[in-house]
């Protein structure tokens, strides 16, 4: 423990040499501003800038590659709270929330808020990466296909009616996040499906072309389809004293913040797209814990500062497997390890020992990032607020403009934005309908791992469905999926036979 | 006489100006495609030798990812590029799988070779906690358990899984071949215990062989490894298999020989900067060097080779 704290003063003084801090502020905006336009997220961000970092020692390099990272945290929430575009993968969860505060002039204090969450959120997320790291690293070993499984069927059920609304819709829509899903080449035997001969369908379909388009595009069709006086009305918008959160609305989100920072670290170290699930998992208990659940979906400034803590602290804890094992569990950082090789380091088991300045001045210029982050967004809050102010008949059009470059980005694809609109008009639809789209986008997330580690429990076990339920961690969480399922009709049917008996 | 020798040479000389776009290539930057995305083993490659490569071809080399269909994506969009050398494309092992896989517009035939790169040979790696001490232990429990012994690979129908395969059918075993999304998360599975054995190539795993977590239980290349010398290949010890996964680069069917010739000598030189050279080292990637000819004959043996290979496991 005092071991670990030298080693971060020590980090600090790497951190802190001029260089150093010039490297992080860099990497700090540029995630920022990748956070905030949508489509461009910290995977391309990062790849991006790789070539830039060649001449550069790596303790600079990855301080500034690092920052992009966690920096896109930040600002990815910018265009779910303003426009309903989910800036990146992991705000896709704040818009709902967040959009409906700044329909009601509130953006200010929701801004704000994800910044002080995130702040919050990632200080914990480093110490927890400093003192955890390399039990946790082990930890998550212990993961196989069928523990990966359970885990996902577990998150999968409890998670897919985020909203509260109606289980059957959730489920429709998870169901169809499934099918779209299955696109693409066989994970297992290496065929193509349902891709009807398209190369471009090969590759399956963008999880970002559906984000955007489902609530992005979904949106400003929604809004072009109401009555033209409409397209002229301003969003109600907010004195200056009102831009930033009230002593109210902090003492309403400090339990959240909490909350979310803690659950996003955890489920920031297990494989897979952890900030996204990590977002869900935090909406979900706050909408639990909360003693007015019925303000969620109308602007519940929990839903906002939960989701966005959540998923600084996931992308701070992807961070231990990556230095502790060498094995990047989240796409960001399987380009971080990209960039770690190129400059001759290779993390794994020995990283630590061997290149100690190295990972302890990250990790100390990752506390100096967050506080950077903090000071940068702060001041924004009232321009961004102010975008606002532009009427939608000339705002709408450039959010469409917005996102098809934003597409455009991700792969240099044209066929992407294809796809974008084409769930754009199916968020339209959705949204008269009454459909909510968040179950739809984690199915489509935790869809195809699903299949992938159930196809690989069974390879290994020659077939033997037994395999689920043999191994402790794996039946712990069928054994929580079930109660979750059941638990609520037994609860009833208990409190039932009791009146009756009264 | 001395007349027609000159009038000869002259004519000469104008076949060997006439074209001009050879002479003077490059007028702008060339481009390489990586139908991979940013971040991979090929992507972080062919950014290092461009980096290295643009002041010996006098213009810039630019790296664009174009991510999708396993590859399909990328080679089909530099199959339509005009041959005029400016559009490459990183061509690496999958392009003489896909093709015998999905239908794809391309085949390897649909370009010209340029110039290879890397090599790197596949090995299996095993917990060093494993019950095979030694090559033949590990193929005896694999004759007598058919089946049995859970080898990961880094996709279905990618590289190191036919490797996997074309080994097993070597050897005369049988082996249980588990398919992840990529080498990171095989090896994890390995790590965790979860599977036997895994089929890699480097540099995926080797952080693990030096922190004693891992070994490597077979070794599918020519010579070994400097890195480890102490580790045999499975060649030395009686099995005739080498195998291995090259990058290089390739450009559209139809580009001027003159033109490749430029783009070849500009990027050997690449290759043979030091700068590169030590970015190969700390990618821990085996620098092979093929010039267009002896390319071209890899990449046709190599589509013959998994043609075949595919064909079997459809069966």
């Amino acid at each position: 423990m005092f071991e670990s704290l030298q080693h971060l003063i020590n980090g600090f003084g790497i951190a802190g040499t001029v260089q150093n801090l010039f490297y992080c502020l860099i990497g700090c905006i540029v995630g920022t501003i990748i956070g905030v336009l949508p489509g461009i997220g910290p995977i391309a961000g990062i790849a991006l800038l790789i070539p830039a970092t060649f001449g550069l020692n790596p303790t600079s390099a990855i301080i500034m590659l690092a920052g992009i990272y966690y920096g896109a945290m930040y600002g990815g929430s910018t265009t779910s709270i303003l426009l309903n575009v989910p800036g990146e993968t992991a705000s896709v969860i704040t818009c709902i929330d967040g959009y409906q505060m700044a329909q009601k002039g509130r953006a200010g204090p929701a801004l704000a808020i994800v910044a002080i969450g995130s702040f919050i959120a990632g200080t914990i997320g480093i110490f927890g990466l400093v003192f955890l790291a390399p039990p946790l690293a082990e930890a998550a070993l212990a993961f196989g296909p069928p523990e990966y499984f359970s885990l996902m069927v577990f998150g999968f059920i409890v998670l897919s009616n985020v909203t509260g609304k109606s289980l059957l819709k959730s489920l429709m829509m998870a169901i169809i996040g499934l099918i779209i899903g299955t696109i693409g080449i066989d994970p297992v035997t290496g065929n193509a499906r349902f891709t009807f001969g398209s190369v471009s369908l090969l590759g399956g379909i963008e999880f970002v072309a559906v984000a955007i388009g489902l609530f992005g595009i979904g949106e400003v069709l929604v809004n072009v389809n109401q009555p033209s006086e409409m397209l002229d009305q301003k969003v109600l918008m907010p004195r200056l004293r009102e831009l930033y959160p009230s002593l109210q609305d902090l003492k309403k989100s400090i339990g959240a913040i909490l909350r979310g920072a803690v659950s996003g670290f955890g489920i920031g170290l297990v494989p897979g797209p952890a900030p996204v699930i990590a977002t869900y998992a935090s909406y979900m208990i706050e909408r639990k814990v909360s003693k007015h659940p019925e303000e969620f979906g109308k602007g519940a400034i929990e839903g906002v500062a939960g989701p966005e803590s959540a998923n600084n602290s996931a992308c701070q804890a992807a961070f231990i497997p990556l230095f502790v094992l060498g094995i990047p569990f989240a796409p960001p950082t399987a380009i971080l390890l990209g960039a770690l090789l190129i400059h001759g380091v290779n993390p794994g088991p020995l990283m630590i020992s061997q290149h100690a300045g190295l990972f302890w001045g990250v990790v100390a210029s990752m506390y100096i990032g967050n506080f950077m982050l903090l000071i940068l967004n702060l001041p924004f809050v009232p321009l961004f607020a102010n975008i606002l102010r532009v009427p939608k008949r000339i705002l709408l059009p450039l959010v469409i403009l917005f996102c098809i470059t934003g597409m455009y980005t991700v792969n240099n694809f044209v066929f992407d934005i294809w796809m974008m609109l084409l769930f754009g008009a199916m968020g339209f639809l959705m949204r008269k309908w009454a459909y909510e789209g968040a179950p739809l986008l984690l199915a489509l997330v935790l869809g195809p791992k699903l299949e992938v580690a159930f196809r690989q429990s069974l390879m290994i076990s020659h077939g033997d469905f037994e395999v689920f339920i043999n191994r402790p961690i794996s039946m712990v969480f069928l054994l929580a999926t079930v109660i979750f399922l059941i638990g609520p009709v037994i609860w009833l049917i208990f409190k039932k036979s009791k009146k009756g008996g009264d | 006489m001395l007349k027609k020798i000159f009038s000869i040479l002259f004519v000469f000389s104008l076949i060997a100006v006439s074209p001009i776009q050879a002479a003077e290539f490059p007028t702008k930057e060339v481009q390489i495609i990586i139908p991979w995305a940013a971040g991979g083993a090929t992507d972080l490659i062919f950014r290092a030798l461009a980096a290295t490569t643009d002041k010996f071809l006098g213009k810039a080399v630019i790296v664009v990812n174009r991510p999708g269909g396993a590859g399909a994506v990328g080679y089909t969009e530099c199959m339509q590029a005009k041959p005029d050398g400016y559009t490459l494309v990183s061509a690496i092992t999958p392009l003489t799988i896909l093709p015998h896989q999905v239908k794809t517009a391309f085949t390897y035939k649909n370009f010209d070779p340029v110039i290879n790169v890397v090599s790197d040979p596949g090995m299996f790696l095993v917990r060093s906690d494993a019950p095979w001490k030694s090559l033949k232990e590990f193929l005896d429990y694999a004759k007598k358990n058919p089946d049995m012994i859970t080898v990961g690979n880094s996709g279905a129908g990618g590289g190191v899984h036919l490797i996997a395969l074309a080994f097993e059918k070597t050897a005369g075993v049988k082996f249980n071949h588990i398919p992840f999304a990529g080498g990171g998360p095989s090896v994890t599975a390995l790590l965790g215990g979860h599977i036997n054995a895994v089929s890699v190539s480097p540099p995926e795993g080797i952080e693990h062989v030096k922190a004693g977590k891992l070994k490597i239980i077979a070794l599918f290349a020519e010579k070994r490894f400097e890195l480890f010398p102490d580790v045999p290949t499975v060649k030395e010890q009686g099995i005739d298999f080498v195998m291995g996964q090259w990058r290089g680069l390739a450009s559209p069917k139809g580009t001027p020989p003159d033109v490749i010739k430029k783009l070849h000598d500009a990027f050997k030189q690449g290759i043979d900067d030091p700068v590169f050279k030590k970015n190969a080292k700390d990618m821990v990637v085996n620098l092979s060097y093929l010039g267009p000819e002896a390319f071209g004959k890899l990449m046709a043996h190599d589509d013959e080779f998994y043609g075949k290979l595919v064909k079997e496991i459809k069966k």
